[in-house]
């Protein structure tokens, strides 16, 4: 485990660098930081979708309570989104129990449904609470220029080491629980519920905890979100296709419940995603989300294992062992 | 009293597959469950376990009454169950589905009871790192057993063992059966294989249609002329 931080530390100072290297104000920096992003959005529903297998389609409710948390509490009492986004977090973590309790005796597509469904009510709702949200019409972060202690700032490049410091913290969580008691549990719990519970396993303990660490997660990145595009609206950051099914696609695409696998997903879907919108957005609109759907597709059947599978080909070049299990 | 069922009824919602059950286990003894298939004895087993919570009836662990708690506070009790059909976690190693058996005691001597657990079936140790799943059916019974032991159970409740197993593992699991009694571990054990139960049980209790309906010392059951003709065929 100790390794695998170390790896995701140079990873995330390696972005960090990076962006350094770059015009702060370029495309790439930006493409930089949506990789990030995906990677720690991936990897907050890798929690629950990969450690516990329950595929969540709804993790679009948490993102957004995340970002609408704190971005309401900066426009209606100025309060930093350092302290904001946490209090979204507590906030998604609540939503996240309440939603779990009657949900996590459902199994497979009913889960999924269900959690669907959650995302849905939480988009509709926050477009029918206009006095707080700004409604359809969404809410624009309030402009103080640059400025860290409020979390903002003009260019795209200043907002690297914050996502990587988001995507750090978020894979940690992942690889201390995945290596850890609680990671077992979970595991034992998903393979086989009923053994797990005469084996002394809190089964409903167990995944109300994961359930609520992974809602916590991804409401910190909904916030970072907030904060990065300045603008915020109902069907944005509570879409069912650009938040629920995106981070469980780049999970699965990369690798369910393995650490890399959102990292490497993210990597996949956000470089492929924009390059076929610079290059063929004019010939073929909306050709990105089709091509994903087959890739989602031809993994689940040819490589259940995602592309994190593929890594032998890479390490097999450099003449190196394969890492050990 | 190790545990003692008062007048336990239960089965799946208003099917009522075990009625009236009374029965003990002492310290450090070992005690059979016999019966032919749907006689009950899952049923029971699953009642004591808590993994089908019982309709009627108390049953007492250690003179206190468990009958309203969940099968994982009744490992929490020192109350260790062996499933039946094993019910190991195959994606899992052998190391990991032992550690899993000690995770609700949150304690450090993990690396001891690992050992102790291995000395039971020493063949383990050789497959610490190999999935369950990939075990034979013999193996992975010994991954079940050796789960349920890293609870440091009192009483271990153990459902048909030698289901399924060649006659040479049956006598593997039943020494192994014989070791953990001898380390003053009771044992409730259910078995189709009546010979060879009488042989590891101290005492044992016939249960037929959902109902006890003869109990004794193994040497008093061996020699009933019912469990002869119903169980040995002689």
């Amino acid at each position: 485990m100790k390794r695998s931080l170390l790896i995701l530390a140079v990873i995330a100072i390696a972005a960090i660098l990076l962006g350094l290297a770059l015009d702060p104000r370029s495309y790439g920096v930006r493409v930089l930081c949506l990789i990030l992003m995906a990677a720690a959005l991936g990897q907050a529903w890798n929690i629950v979708g990969g450690l516990a297998n329950q595929i969540s389609l709804g993790h679009a409710a948490f993102f957004g309570i995340g970002a609408y948390t704190s971005t309401v509490l900066q426009v209606q009492f100025e309060l930093t989104p350092w302290i904001g986004m946490p209090i979204g977090a507590v906030l998604a973590a609540v939503a996240a129990g309440a939603i779990a309790l009657p949900t996590m005796r459902l199994k497979g597509p009913y889960f999924a449904l269900a959690t669907l469904a959650f995302g849905e009510i939480c988009r509709i709702g926050a477009q029918a609470m206009s006095g707080v949200t700004g409604g359809p019409q969404g809410l624009s972060v309030p402009f103080y220029g640059d400025s860290l202690a409020m979390m903002q700032f003009r260019q795209p490049g200043a907002y690297v080491p914050l996502f990587a410091a988001l995507f750090f913290l978020v894979s940690a969580v992942f690889a201390v629980m995945s290596h850890g008691r609680l990671g077992y549990m979970l595991r034992a719990v998903r393979e086989n519920e009923e053994a797990a519970e005469v084996t002394g396993i809190d089964t409903v303990r167990i995944k109300l905890t994961g359930a609520i660490i992974s809602a916590a997660c991804t409401a910190l990145v909904g916030g970072l979100f907030a904060q990065f595009t300045f603008f915020i609206d109902p069907d944005t950051v509570f879409s069912t296709t650009e938040i629920s099914i995106r981070a469980a696609l780049i999970a699965i695409v990369g690798g369910v419940g393995l650490l890399w696998g959102p990292i490497v997903g993210a990597l996949f879907v956000v470089l492929v995603e924009e390059f076929l919108n610079s290059t063929l957005s004019d010939a073929l609109p909306g050709i990105s989300p089709f091509l994903f759907g087959v890739a989602l597709v031809v993994i689940v059947i040819a490589r259940p294992e995602g592309l994190v599978s593929f890594r032998h080909l890479v390490t097999d070049r450099f003449g190196k062992k394969g890492k050990e299990a | 009293m190790m545990i003692e069922l008062e007048n336990v009824t239960g089965g799946y919602g208003h099917r009522t597959i075990i009625e009236g059950i009374d029965l003990l286990v002492a310290e450090g003894e070992t005690v059979a469950i016999l019966g032919v298939n749907t006689a009950g004895k899952t049923t029971l087993i699953r009642a004591i376990s808590g993994a089908l919570p019982h309709q009627k009836g108390h049953i007492r662990f250690e003179g206190r009454d468990i009958s309203d708690d969940p099968p994982h506070a009744r490992v929490s009790s020192g109350l260790a169950c062996v499933p039946e059909g094993r019910h190991i976690f195959p994606q899992m190693s052998v190391v990991e589905n032992l550690m899993v058996g000690a995770y609700h005691r949150r304690s450090s001597a993990l690396d001891e009871d690992l050992e102790a657990a291995f000395t039971l079936f020493p063949r383990l140790k050789e497959r610490r790192r190999q999935m369950a799943g990939t075990l034979s059916g013999g193996e992975q019974q010994m991954v079940s057993f050796c789960r349920a032991m890293m609870a440091r159970p009192k009483l271990l409740l153990m459902d048909e063992p030698s289901h399924g197993l060649a006659p040479m593992m049956v006598e593997e699991v039943h020494s192994a059966i014989n070791d953990v009694n001898s380390r003053g571990i009771a044992v409730l054990l259910v078995e189709q294989n009546v010979s060879s139960a009488l042989r590891v049980a101290s005492r044992g209790y016939v249960l037929d249609h959902g109902r006890i309906t003869l109990e004794g010392t193994a040497g008093e059951l061996a020699d009933d002329p019912f469990v002869k003709k119903t169980y040995l065929g002689i």
